[in-house]
């Protein structure tokens, strides 16, 4: 596709869900059953927006955006919507935007350390998405 | 995976029982989270070895969420009997450090916004003890207002001292296992074998045997086994190994140490490398009386200074009192948990023996004397674990009391 969506808009959202869906095999999300979901805070309408991403059994089947209380998930990351939107262009990695506090998480880390790698390969196919920021 | 608890294993020990007993000594103290920092206090309510800094956090209700550096957390997830949810890491990632991830944790996991927070702190002879630093305890208030800090390690001091079915079997088999060490050092060093080999490496031959026999360390927190030889066996206590080599006409000292499900093995042993002379063998025989004699005198009802004063007029009437040093017992119980008796931290010297504990049955110490002449260069340790019952003890390591002349 060529035309570029909005960042967490809701189309956004849509295509989100289809492509992690399509382009991450069950096996390459180890299987997993979780939901997590970023914080963007001094987003550039002033609001706090959120992402939910939620997986059962290895497959992506809902990814929401919106702002106000966001669903309950097993892990969340909270953080400058700027900070988000680098890691979505590829000009910071997720990693170190969590090794210098840029984002902080909130979650069993025992667990998300699991979870690391799918994480990574759900932010790759993200960053694919043509999006206006 | 965590381990499950079986109820027939010799070696249970009814983990989710002490978590109760120590809420219920929160409540009574209006205590309510409770804060656990120290190795001992892990072991005793993880039942799992964490080296590693960690914290357990223990609720007034239900269980207790142990968070510990994050290399070592899927480890620990696996022996302990807790269950994945209540195992957790921090890292030096944004939230997940120490003090995010345990204040985090206390104020929106458990929803507690505020009141008495149990901590622990206190004095160790040895340096990973785990009581609160300074700055983790003014990071923690910072991060957690409203709480208000009690110093509250005697709760877990005082459940852990009297010893269940459980854990004395596990002592019995780490002791088995501390005797093997032993006697491949003995074969090790007899018919010239000592020459040429080193306080370290003896230490290490000690250890593959005990490794072999079902031991997963030798103390880190005590420099692992501890040998000494010549000299540096003159202050009656062995130190971690040098590479001092193992010398005809001097003395030795072997304290191994074995860990078995977290119970501590050690036993010291000593040896007269020959020729040995005269004055060697009568102060290594009076040494050996002299363990016989309090290892005779252990019962439930007598205290730390009754035993030193058995002990010390024997010494009188055999003269080598001046040889002697007054006290013959640590404490001991899972791992992290060593030197202090007594459940309540209430003896003349802070942190120390109380002299006057008075041991009940089911209690633990190690026997542990020393014999030093340091102006001789020469010195004796003694170590064992004992079990405390109504009119004597059991002593766990049976390898025979004796101090031979090999060579």
């Amino acid at each position: 596709m060529s035309e570029k969506l909005k960042y967490l808009s809701q189309e956004w959202a849509a295509e989100a869900l289809a492509r992690l869906k399509k382009e991450i095999p069950e096996e390459k999300m180890n299987n997993i059953s979780t939901s997590m979901t970023d914080i963007y805070r001094n987003c550039p309408d002033g609001k706090e927006h959120f992402l939910y991403i939620q997986a059962d059994n290895g497959v992506v089947t809902r990814v929401e955006v919106g702002t106000g209380e966001p669903p309950k998930a097993e892990f969340t990351i909270t953080g400058d919507y700027e900070v988000f939107a680098r890691i979505s262009r590829a000009e910071i990695s997720s990693q170190r935007a969590l090794m210098t506090g840029k984002l902080r998480v909130r979650g069993n880390m025992a667990k998300a350390l699991k979870l690391a790698s799918v994480a990574d390969r759900m932010n790759k196919v993200l960053s694919q998405i043509p999006a206006i920021y | 995976m965590p381990r499950l608890l079986d109820l027939k294993d010799p070696y249970y020990i009814d983990n989710p029982g002490r978590v109760k007993a120590i809420q219920k000594m929160m409540q009574q103290q209006g205590i309510d989270v409770y804060l656990g920092s120290r190795i001992r206090t892990l072991s005793f309510i993880t039942d799992a070895f964490c080296p590693w800094r960690s914290y357990i956090i223990v609720p007034a209700e239900g269980l207790p969420t142990v968070f510990t550096f994050i290399i070592d957390a899927i480890r620990l997830g696996d022996e302990t009997w807790l269950d994945e949810d209540h195992v957790r890491a921090y890292a030096p990632l944004g939230g997940m450090d120490q003090i995010a991830a345990v204040s985090d944790f206390i104020r929106d996991d458990l929803g507690i916004a505020g009141g008495r927070l149990g901590y622990e702190d206190g004095m160790s002879t040895y340096t990973p003890e785990g009581n609160l630093t300074h700055y983790e305890f003014m990071k923690l208030q910072e991060a957690l207002p409203g709480f208000d800090f009690v110093n509250a390690h005697e709760i877990v001091d005082t459940l852990s001292i009297i010893k269940d079915q459980g854990t004395i079997n596990r002592f019995r088999e780490a002791s088995r296992i501390v005797d093997e060490g032993h006697k491949a050092a003995r074969a090790t060093l007899e018919n010239g074998g000592f020459k040429g080999m080193t306080e370290s490496v003896i230490g290490g031959i000690g250890a593959l045997a005990m490794r072999r026999a079902g031991s997963v360390s030798e103390w880190n927190f005590a420099g692992l086994n501890e040998v000494s030889c010549g000299y540096r066996t003159g202050l009656g206590a062995c130190t971690p190994p040098t590479m001092r080599e193992i010398k005809a006409g001097e003395p030795l000292m072997l304290d191994f140490h074995s860990m078995f499900k977290l119970a501590l093995g050690d036993h010291s042993h000593n040896y007269l490398i020959a020729p040995a002379t005269k004055r060697q063998r009568w102060h290594a025989d009076n040494f050996t009386v002299l363990v016989q004699l309090v290892l005779d005198s252990y019962r439930a009802g007598t205290t730390p200074a009754e035993l030193a004063q058995v002990m010390m007029d024997c010494a009188e009437t055999r003269g080598c009192a001046d040889f002697v040093v007054p006290g013959c017992e640590h404490g001991i119980g899972l791992f992290g948990d060593e030197w202090r008796i007594g459940a309540k931290n209430d003896g003349p010297i802070p942190y120390w023996t109380d002299p006057d504990h008075v041991y009940r049955v089911n209690e633990m110490v190690i026997c542990a004397m020393q014999y030093a002449s340091p102006g001789e260069g020469i010195g004796f340790r003694y170590e064992n674990p004992v079990l405390i019952m109504k009119d004597s003890c059991e002593y766990l390591s049976k390898y025979p009391l004796a101090i031979e002349e090999i060579g």
